[in-house]
């Protein structure tokens, strides 16, 4: 083991960190096929405590003596809070305390542009108050209680238009995130479009997603001593309580996160809520645990979306098909407070192109705020990129896919890098045959009938190659049970079954035999579950682990049984010698002192110079009924290099999420606000539409083209969440221009758009 | 959420007098709209009258003489199961399975269905709209994208209930009995425009409730509904459509067509339906029929689609009961 500086890509961004690597260098697992339970259709490790209730969620703790935060939230999009009158509230039945700006120290929020309570509210979801009570209904109706009164301020919900304003500051920098815009360029664009033959230009938008997990964001605080526990709804228990432990002033050794199960984050709990840090507060104050849950609206209002986005592409290539130059430039709304809604990422890297420039502005707006979003920036950049690829491979005659693969990228183009794998042109190949891509309407929107279908693809790339620092402990116990511990979280992703898996197969023994602990910042460091990092960064760990414990336990047979180590040979959880089985693990671990048999595993580093990236390519093939607008998903087929697949089962489970919420941008889900009062028109489950079961593709069929990427790591594995999602909504979107023969531009594509597209009032 | 008082009449009669005494209260039936709007703080009742005791309510009886009447309180599920409206009023039995989702089927009746209150967020959100008895209809200069294209003013929304556009498509008549006596009036009757009323959706007056649906016998027809909504389950209708025919030979001898989602009522279009008699189902025809429907429609600003969606819909109701 040492310490090493290292980088990897996580969300968009570089993220160099020093810490402990394994220096051990292990050869490559043999393909799945001769393996015993990597990659296999393994049940869920945690799916009986979960279908039977035992499975307890942040949403489930309840201390004794606990008591409840209900969080008052602005009503209005942009003002000053003048006066606020908590008399009544705090009077009420079961009221215990109320927080708010007047009463509670400044803590620095959004990297120092507002505070746990500030007295401006910048949009309609804004936190004002954190009414404490005996009860949940006791708090709520506190809540209602309380007076304020405000000084009303212009606002504006419209990204381009609050760019545009002259007499709105949603903040003192002006109304600009991170006051600048994101550029990039290569080679000289205006040279590129000089020499290129044809010039296509369009622009294409995207809505506001939101998040919307199954599982509301919550918190549990509760003081023992010195020590703060916090239980939380997280994807990143170390990154809570990093921040928590910074807001307070306290060590981050008296700050222990834990979070076993989840029902789901995509994004929006990849950081400390103010919500945990208010629990914190009063349970020190009133000396009780403390629990705060947000309702559904809330969810809806205050914890992240995916920004919208106004792209426009120009793209400049030669007659026959040669890409010389793209421009990017791009709009996001990021809501009233700092974050990127930069998605140019698919521009610069996805397609073979000498000169590239892209300008990325996130703009303030007097809205909730956007977060990370499963694959942030990539959904979007996808959407308009494809759509453009399409455009010019109409105009110039040639088949869309054909076209893509005339400007495949062999290499990195923004690092100069050599892939540590790329097998898209496999992708391509099989998912075309899969979906009947020979069959396509030549001619968009030729087919005679008003039930029209097309046939559409996109591609995708994304990072997901992870990295260390990563830990993963393995201890075998008394009884024979191998117990693995790491600070990592399963969101509901599969990280229990696939950490069981490999200490399985790298120990020879029963996956009963094996036992997961993870979501606990007592276990050895796991970084944040997000960027698709989680398998490739946490599961070489789990391995390293392993098999120094194999190690350990010739050393330890030798030492019980006499007989040296060359002479011992291991087999499925027993070691013979001269073929005579002698002792076995559980022998072993009963014979030997407590904590002997113990190994930490750790990850290794990345090889410096080689880029790790998932790649793939969906297809979609739909039915657009023309009289009512409605698209019918019929197929999807998703073919992708993400190295080694961990699970089969929970890989199928987690393609189908990605699809599903992919259709969901594609086809139903946005945002509304009404822009003249600055407030959420739909934010519930009913008329916020994330797709039912009725709306999923009648099929979807997932394939999978490489059995591992050796360079990217020693289990050979990348990691698939955002991958699935990121290209089928650009995939649909394809498929229902090549079904009616008119470019839907923006997302999600509903009945009235198509109605308004098909038919002139 | 407002503390409430709660009961459980064991009769119409019981319940009618307390409705009427009491003129803030709400009626109960299976309670997923009325629930969840008290939950949201959209009304505040200070009784809650829940029906669910009164068993009397609960039925399906067909009579060739009569037709087939359907008590107030019955599941929208086991209006799905019958195997008669099946049969007969297969209209009603393709908007029922158009309604939301089956769970909510299963606790949703289908007088609750009929007298649901409207989906307009601008209502169900906090605005203080005409419609909850302030002055404004927000969706005029805002986001009017599920809004009516006819009818409207000076409230804008559109009824949400399926069910209520088959009932119309067949003719049905509605049972409304209060403490001492009964009436029967028409469906088209029983919903009421916001220039009579923007606060109240039908003709319901405190202490009236509807109790029964009676359809008269039509079982040589052929009829089709088709909603069209933005996802596959749980939405409700953009625009939907019903049609009842009697055909002879690709000849409608006489039809009747009814419209959702367009109007603040279950809408009928008078010149579509006079057209309907002895109407030969040609494309020429379809086409020729469609142009006469929503000649009178006023879009706003997002919800222009919905006349050629409507216009649509006609022709493929008329184009798909052929086939």
């Amino acid at each position: 083991m040492s310490i090493k500086k290292s980088k990897h890509f996580f969300e968009e961004d570089f993220v160099e960190k020093i810490g402990e690597v394994s220096d051990e260098n292990y050869k490559q697992l043999p393909p799945n096929k001769d393996l015993k339970y990597i990659g296999k259709k393994i049940p869920r490790y945690d799916g009986y405590a979960k279908v039977s209730g035992k499975a307890v969620y942040t949403f489930d703790i309840n201390l004794p003596n606990m008591v409840y935060g209900k969080i008052l939230r602005s009503e209005i999009p942009h003002g000053k809070i003048k006066s606020i009158d908590i008399s009544k509230a705090k009077s009420t039945d079961g009221v215990l305390d109320i927080l708010t700006f007047e009463n509670t120290p400044d803590y620095n929020w959004y990297g120092n542009s507002s505070k746990l309570f500030d007295q401006v509210v910048r949009y309609e979801g804004d936190e004002i108050a954190c009414i404490c009570a005996e009860t949940q209904k006791d708090a709520e109706e506190a809540a209602k209680k309380i007076i304020i009164s405000y000084e009303k301020l212009p606002f504006e919900v419209d990204a381009e238009k609050s760019f545009k304003s002259e007499n709105l500051k949603i903040h003192e920098s002006g109304n600009i995130s991170r006051e600048k815009p994101d550029e990039y360029s290569r080679g000289n664009v205006d040279d590129g479009f000089e020499q290129s033959e044809i010039i296509v230009e369009d622009t294409y938008s995207t809505q506001i997603a939101i998040h919307n997990p199954t599982e509301v964001h919550c918190s549990v605080a509760n003081w023992e001593g010195e020590k703060l526990k916090i239980w939380d709804s997280t994807q990143g228990i170390f990154e809570v309580r990093n921040s928590i432990a910074k807001s307070l002033g306290i060590n981050e050794e008296n700050v222990q996160v834990i979070k076993e199960y989840m029902g789901g984050g995509f994004g929006s709990k990849l950081e400390a809520g103010k919500y945990t840090l208010m629990a914190a507060i009063l349970s020190k104050k009133l000396k009780r645990p403390v629990k705060i849950v947000l309702d559904r609206k809330e969810m809806n209002l205050a914890v992240g979306n995916r920004p919208d986005s106004k792209q426009t592409l120009k793209l400049g290539l030669k007659k026959d098909g040669t890409i010389l130059a793209l421009n990017h430039y791009s709009i996001a709304n990021v809501g009233a407070y700092p974050s990127g809604g930069g998605c140019s990422w698919p521009a610069r890297t996805m397609y073979q192109i000498p000169n590239v420039k892209t300008v990325d502005y996130s703009i303030f707006t007097n809205t909730g705020r956007s977060r990370a979003f499963r694959a942030p920036g990539h959904v979007q950049g996808t959407f308009a990129l494809d759509a453009i690829m399409d455009d010019a491979a109409e105009k110039i005659g040639m088949d869309p896919l054909e076209f893509r693969i005339k400007n495949y990228a062999e290499k990195d183009q923004v690092w100069g890098g050599n892939y540590s794998s790329k097998m898209l042109k496999e992708a391509y190949k099989i998912g075309a045959e899969k979906i009947g891509w020979g069959k396509r309407n030549k001619i968009p929107g030729s087919e005679k009938s008003y039930l029209k279908t097309g046939i559409g693809l996109a591609s995708q790339i994304w990072w997901g190659g992870g990295g260390p620092p990563a830990h993963a402990n393995m201890k075998i116990a008394k009884d024979g049970l191998v117990h693995v511990y790491s600070g990592t979280q399963d969101l509901g992703t599969g990280t229990y079954t696939f950490i069981s898996q490999i200490a399985a197969e790298i120990l020879e023994i029963p996956l009963n035999k094996i036992k997961v602990h993870l979501g606990d910042t007592d276990f050895p460091f796991g970084p944040s579950s997000g960027g698709s990092t989680t398998a490739p960064s946490i599961s070489p760990a789990v391995r390293d682990a392993a098999e120094k414990m194999k190690k350990k336990l010739f050393s330890a047979a030798s030492a019980l049984t006499n007989i040296s180590e060359d002479k011992l040979i291991y087999s499925e959880g027993s070691f013979s010698s001269e073929n005579i089985k002698i002792i076995n693990i559980d022998e072993i671990a009963n014979q030997v002192e407590s904590d002997s048999l113990f190994t930490k595993g750790s990850r290794e580093e990345n090889i410096e110079g080689i880029v790790v990236q998932t790649f793939g390519a969906q297809f979609a093939k739909v039915e657009v009924d023309t009289l009512t607008g409605n698209v019918k998903v019929i197929k999807i087929v998703a073919a992708h290099d993400i190295g080694r697949t961990l699970n089969r089962q929970t890989l199928e489970n987690q393609f189908h999420g990605g699809i599903m919420q992919g259709l969901g941008f594609a086809l139903t889900e946005e945002r509304i606000m009404d822009s003249d009062y600055g407030k959420m028109l739909n934010p519930n489950m009913h008329d916020y539409k994330i797709p039912t079961m009725l709306d999923a593709p009648t099929e979807i069929e997932v394939i999978i083209v490489n059995d591992m990427d050796e360079l990217a790591n020693n289990m050979g594995v990348k990691g698939i969440g955002e991958p699935a999602m990121i290209p089928t909504a650009a995939a649909i979107a394809n498929a229902v221009y090549n079904a009616i023969g008119v470019r839907i531009k923006s997302l999600p594509i509903t009945p009235d758009k198509i109605i308004n597209a098909l038919y002139k009032n | 959420m407002n503390n409430f008082e709660y009961m459980q009449p064991e009769s119409i009669e019981i319940a009618s007098k307390f409705l009427k005494k009491n003129s803030s209260s709400y009626l109960y039936a299976g309670g997923t709209d009325i629930l969840g709007m008290i939950k949201e703080d959209i009304i505040s009742p200070k009784q809650l009258v829940n029906l669910k005791k009164i068993n009397s309510l609960n039925y399906i009886k067909f009579d060739e003489k009569e037709g087939l009447k359907i008590g107030a309180l019955t599941k929208l599920s086991e209006i799905e199961k019958s195997e008669i409206i099946k049969k007969s009023f297969n209209v009603l039995h393709q908007a029922v399975k158009e309604v939301a989702t089956l769970q909510l089927r299963n606790v949703g009746t289908i007088g609750g269905n009929i007298c649901q209150r409207p989906r307009c967020f601008y209502f169900r959100g906090d605005f203080d709209c005409i419609r909850k008895g302030g002055d404004t209809c927000f969706a005029v200069t805002g986001n009017s994208k599920y809004h009516c294209i006819i009818g409207g003013g000076p409230c804008y929304i559109v009824h949400p209930s399926d069910t209520a556009v088959a009932l119309l498509a067949l003719d049905a008549k509605f049972k409304i009995s209060s403490e001492k006596s009964e009436k029967i009036i028409s469906a088209r009757e029983f919903f009421v425009l916001p220039d009579v009323d923007d606060q109240k959706e039908n003709i319901l007056k405190d202490g009236e409730i509807l109790t029964e649906i009676i359809i008269p016998n039509s079982s040589n027809n052929i009829s089709k509904f088709i909603k069209v909504k933005e996802r596959g389950a749980w939405d409700f209708a953009l625009v939907s459509i019903a049609g009842v025919f009697e055909i002879e030979n690709k000849i409608i001898k006489s039809g009747k067509i009814t419209f959702g989602g367009v109007a603040p009522i279950p809408w009928v279009e008078e010149k579509v339906n006079t057209g309907l008699t002895n109407f030969k189902i040609d494309e020429n025809n379809i086409e020729k029929l469609s142009s006469l429907a929503f000649t009178k429609a006023e879009a706003m600003d997002k919800n222009s689609y919905k006349i050629p969606l409507a216009k649509n819909l006609i022709k493929k109701l008329l184009s798909e009961i052929v086939y």
